[in-house]
């Protein structure tokens, strides 16, 4: 007999405009239980606007959105109870210290965080004496990862959680990330940042101006079909992505003057590349008999 | 209770600062008064003579020669325009500190709720109102004690009720405009409080505008008047009362439908 996980994040059909600008038109995803997802998209894809609409920031126009098998509009409260949020920009009152952000975050749980707090302090190396305004973009960083850790929520969302923080902090924070998510922390985070998605998620879904245009495992996202294709021909070097049966592919190379060929499976980054090329133009994508 | 703590913490400085100015301007014009008297009896006659103008300020009516007269003719106003300004800056800044900050998505993320927001946030400006109000109460007792001489007590605390219940109109009106806000409109705030002062003025000297005394708070507010008939119009204060509910509601109204 399997057991189902159940859905800690769905959302269906999700619409939310600002007035005559685009914002997601009918998206639909959903994060099992104990899952790292991960959100992919071009600055302005439409990410934010879906975190803003799950945590109850942003009123959707179309659509149902479920977080902890709750709805996400009538239970906002208890949902950001069990949720830990980090934004893109973390913002906090500049005249307080660390430690009273740090705790004035935990209050409005009514839980004391403070151990939690205090080994998260440690291992991210944040001054807790030390006002706001003193901080920089990454230490700001660092005590918004605090906040959302403190509580030991159940569903972290992250959104671009590393900009700004130098490469040791960042693999501190994916360490944490991963300890959550042994003890059964859900994480969905938001990036643009390819290889973070490669290395820590499970799951992922691309997003392009507003829509979701491809979900599945960074598995199965990172196989396929298409080839990166290498080639030096007269002289002049080329480079295209070929999606088409690989014999073809063959046959007209053959029947090429090819000085030099590279055929191979393209990376993650090449293939987001790919969704995110002007299909219409064909700039770079090449299929049987076009080459 | 979380965030009215952190509000008045965060609001302490802002406090402090009016409290010092708005105080020590009135204690120190309660002590100057003595220096003055003979001066101001000499004024009360010149300031007869101007007519509407001194109906405007009630100096046709009360005597700037005393210290009462002299209190609800000058140094009311000093407190009134000082302290519906500070009302106003706090009532603007309540909710648009939050944006331009950008810290409105770390408070709108906390599991608070948008009514609790507005509710406390709301309570701390009344807070903030009410001490700035008490300790300034404090500063001209104090500077009645050091001249020797004591204002009618009763009155005096009408006065301050009222007083109360006008900067609570001016900083609500200023909070439900915060909700339209995305920065912090200070300078248009510290306007409408002038503003308004602008308007009890007018309504006093030309019969025309009289109306006008519905929609200024200055006007049931008005020391020569409560001084005078040892009560306030009980209309206008039901008008104030209305005023300040429906400021309250509708921006928690307004601040639910809002998007971050």
């Amino acid at each position: 007999m399997t057991h189902e996980r159940e859905n800690i994040i769905e959302i269906k059909n999700l619409t939310k405009s600002y007035g005559k600008k685009r914002g997601v038109k009918a998206i639909s995803l959903s994060v099992r239980q104990g899952d790292i997802f991960g959100f992919l998209g071009q600055n302005g894809a439409g990410k934010s606007t879906t975190i803003r609409s799950m945590l109850g920031l942003l009123h959707y126009q179309e659509g149902e959105i479920r977080i902890l098998q709750m709805d996400a509009v009538k239970n906002q409260n208890e949902i950001l109870r069990q949720v830990g949020y980090m934004p893109s920009e973390a913002m906090f009152y500049p005249s307080m210290k660390v430690k009273e952000v740090i705790s004035f975050a935990a209050r409005a749980r009514k839980t004391d965080c403070s151990k939690e707090a205090a080994r998260l302090c440690e291992v991210l190396k944040v001054d807790e004496e030390k006002k706001i305004e003193e901080l920089s973009l990454g230490n700001r960083k660092k005590v918004s990862i605090v906040c959302a850790m403190q509580h030991r929520p159940r569903l972290l969302i992250l959104d671009e959680p590393t900009s700004g923080l130098d490469p040791l902090m960042q693999e501190a924070f994916f360490e944490l990330l991963l300890e959550y998510n042994r003890q059964g922390t859900t994480c969905f985070l938001s990036s643009h940042v390819l290889s973070e998605v490669k290395n820590y998620c499970r799951h992922a879904a691309i997003i392009k101006e507003g829509a979701i245009i491809r979900t599945d495992t960074v598995e199965n996202l990172s196989k396929s079909d298409a080839r990166y294709v290498k080639l030096t021909r007269g002289g002049q070097k080329r480079e295209f992505v070929y999606t088409g049966k690989i014999n073809a592919l063959l046959h007209e190379l053959a029947n090429m003057q090819v000085e030099d060929v590279l055929i191979e499976e393209p990376s993650l980054d090449e293939i987001f590349r790919h969704y995110y090329e002007d299909k219409e133009s064909g700039a770079d994508m090449q299929k049987e008999g076009q080459i | 209770m979380t965030l009215f703590i952190q509000e008045l913490k965060m609001g302490r400085k802002q406090l402090l600062a009016w409290t010092i100015c708005i105080g020590i301007c009135c204690f120190g014009c309660i002590l100057l008064f003595q220096g003055l008297e003979e001066t101001m009896e000499e004024m009360g006659d010149v300031y007869a003579q101007m007519g509407a103008f001194a109906t405007a300020l009630n100096l046709d009516r009360m005597d700037a020669g005393t210290m009462e007269g002299f209190f609800a003719t000058e140094i009311s106003m000093i407190f009134a325009v000082g302290g519906a300004m500070f009302a106003a800056m706090m009532g603007i800044c309540m909710l648009t500190k939050e944006e331009e900050g950008h810290t409105v998505e770390f408070l709108n993320t906390l599991p608070f709720g948008r009514n609790y927001i507005v509710v406390w946030k709301y309570i701390a400006m009344t807070a903030l109102i009410a001490l700035l109000n008490g300790i300034c109460l404090c500063w001209e007792l104090l500077g009645f004690i050091c001249a020797g001489e004591m204002m009618p007590l009763r009155e005096l605390l009408l006065f301050h009720g009222a007083q109360f219940l006008m900067h609570l109109e001016v900083g609500s009106i200023c909070f439900l405009a915060s909700v339209f806000c995305r920065k912090k409109q200070m300078g248009a705030s510290l306007g409408f409080a002038i503003l308004l002062y602008g308007m009890d003025l007018m309504c006093r000297i030309v019969p025309d505008l009289k109306n006008l005394k519905y929609v200024t708070p200055y006007y049931f507010s008005n020391a020569a008047e409560i001084f005078i008939n040892g009560s306030i119009e009980g209309k206008m204060v039901g008008i104030s009362v209305v005023v300040i509910v429906f400021c309250g509601c509708a921006a928690a109204v307004l601040y639910k439908r809002k998007d971050f």
